[in-house]
């Protein structure tokens, strides 16, 4: 029941913007960080954590947005069925000691099998979260709600831990330890 | 922690006893949480790659030919009056890391006509693996590349199939590679078994297939094949399909075989043009044409064309266009497909339609309704 109760409340996690689109925002502060040291930790997890995304910088700087996607399942537990996949676009902004994310743009692309047994989008259905009771039915939609909120916490939550781990930086070169055996 | 359990002292002693008592509950509480962690591991490395996935469909139909008996040869939907069963067919896949693997599975009529031995019931059966991020390598029983409809009715607008699929191959076995150039060009090269739609290999592996995928804007897409082999024969292959607006989509192929120049049993040159435009006039229904022409080739050896019992195409020379109105409606995973088609040879001579009375006449009608569960 708990898992059923979590599992429902996915979906709330997403909120609407003023453009009346779906929306996953969060404000992180985070004290001691300077810009610098949240941007470039931005930056390496855009790049690393889902590394088949798009990244490039935003507008200002210290921001990075980008484009990824991510596979909607549904059916039991020990064998899934691919309904689809839904794109969707993300922004990370750094200030001084927080920095803010969110993820929008949902679009669902339902899924095929093709003759070969692959599941592949079907061409040209796009159809934005938003619009998604006149398209899918409501069990659907609110499935697709669910999975979208809880991909949208779990990128998130990995976001965080990128930006509070010194770690998640690029490893400096260490230098080799190397032991001559002539002097001894 | 074992160890310390082992190396303890005076077993029977009372106090002994509760702390062996305390430890063995400690060691249930750690396996547990291994146990934990190791489902953990294994969740999360699920989660990375796709879930086992199930797919198929179940269909059934009720066929009407306006002559009275089966009239029209292309493949499946052969009972005439009859509420009948296509096949229930069953694919499981997996994917963990570059490896992956699909098993197709298919029983029923549709799947007997679709497979070279029946008590296989293999549609597709192969692995491949991602040798890097753009070149794929696959070996087995697989679906052909060559065409543009499918054995499975979840993958046709149309229930019932053309010309040009039912002369053409079903499954080709064999190894290929495929390389992705860019997001919208690829090229698959392999090499496969000498005889199409057959689990071995009569003599040998000597049938070259080869498709180069070329996707000039989005939402189009062309595949230009061909597969060529001293047993089997040549075919060269258009397939584009095109969804130009929401509602609007449009899908052509276009084929030419010869046969092989020793190649025995039956086998004829054709040529082949068929054009799919489907619109959608609500969130449930789609009308769909199939408007297509096919031609046997006059070439084709009439002693041979005796050896067919079945052939599905007008005698040598002769051609037909069939026109083929199909509706799909949705209701969830289920679809019904009504639909009607005319089929019309050329001339009397070249025909394979009978009357009612069993007279040779060049044209031939029926109706069908389907109803398709995909899963």
């Amino acid at each position: 029941m708990l898992s059923v109760k979590a599992a429902v409340a996915q979906k709330d996690l997403l909120s609407f913007d003023e453009h009346n689109k779906y929306i996953y925002y969060q404000v992180v502060d985070q004290p001691g960080l300077s810009i610098d040291t949240l941007q470039d930790r931005a930056l390496y997890f855009a790049k690393t954590a889902y590394p088949k995304n798009t990244v490039k910088k935003g507008e200002t700087s210290g921001n990075y947005t980008g484009t990824g996607k991510f596979l909607i399942v549904s059916g039991l537990a020990v064998a899934k069925h691919i309904d689809g996949e839904i794109n969707y676009t993300y922004y990370i902004e750094c200030k001084d000691q927080k920095y803010r994310y969110w993820l929008t743009d949902f679009v669902f692309t339902p899924y095929k099998v093709d003759r070969y047994g692959n599941s592949v989008p079907e061409q040209g259905v796009d159809i934005p979260l938003e619009s998604g009771l006149s398209k899918l039915d409501k069990k659907q939609s609110d499935s697709y709600l669910n999975q979208a909120g809880a991909f949208s916490k779990q990128f998130g939550d990995k976001l965080k831990a990128y930006m509070i781990k010194a770690s998640a930086l690029p490893p400096k070169e260490i230098k080799k330890k190397v032991i001559s055996t002539k002097d001894w | 922690m074992y160890q310390l359990i082992i190396k303890q002292p005076y077993f029977f002693n009372l106090n002994h006893l509760i702390n062996m008592k305390k430890k063995i509950l400690l060691l249930l509480l750690a396996a547990s949480a291994f146990s934990y962690a190791s489902k953990a591991q294994d969740t999360v490395k699920t989660t990375a790659d796709a879930p086992l996935v199930l797919y198929g469909s179940v269909d059934t139909y009720y066929k009407d030919d306006f002559s009275g008996h089966a009239n029209i040869p292309t493949s499946f939907a052969s009972d005439n009056n009859s509420i009948s069963i296509g096949m229930v067919d069953l694919g499981l896949k997996k994917t963990v890391g570059n490896a992956s693997f699909v098993g197709e599975l298919s029983f029923g009529p549709r799947s007997d006509a679709s497979i070279p031995t029946s008590g296989y019931h293999i549609q597709n059966l192969y692995v491949s693996y991602n040798l890097t991020s753009k070149l794929n390598a696959s070996a087995g029983y697989m679906s052909t590349f060559i065409g543009y409809e499918v054995i499975s009715p979840s993958g046709n607008f149309n229930y019932s199939t053309s010309y040009l699929f039912t002369n053409g191959p079903f499954q080709n076995a064999g190894f290929k590679l495929t390389y992705a150039f860019s997001d919208k060009v690829s090229l698959m090269a392999g090499i496969f078994n000498d005889e199409w739609n057959a689990y071995t290999s009569a003599h040998d592996v000597s049938t070259f297939g080869a498709q180069l995928t070329v996707t000039p804007v989005k939402n189009w897409t062309a595949y230009l094949n061909v597969a060529t082999g001293p047993t089997s024969g040549t075919e060269f292959d258009l397939t584009t399909a095109y969804q130009i607006t929401t509602a609007f989509k449009l899908g052509l192929n276009a084929a030419t075989f010869s046969p092989a120049h020793y190649s025995f049993g039956g086998t004829y040159g054709f040529s082949g043009v068929a054009l799919y435009p489907q619109i959608a006039v609500s969130k449930a229904v789609t009308l769909g044409l199939r408007e297509e022409y096919f031609k046997t080739n006059s070439s084709s050896d009439a002693a041979l064309w005796n050896d067919i019992s079945h052939p599905a195409a007008p005698l040598p020379g002769g051609s037909v266009l069939a026109s083929t109105l199909t509706a799909n409606i949705k209701a969830g995973p289920l679809t019904f497909i009504p639909e009607i088609r005319l089929d019309n040879i050329n001339n009397k001579t070249n025909t394979i339609f009978t009357d009612n009375n069993g007279a040779p006449t060049t044209s031939a009608t029926q109706f069908v309704l389907a109803a398709v569960y995909a899963f």
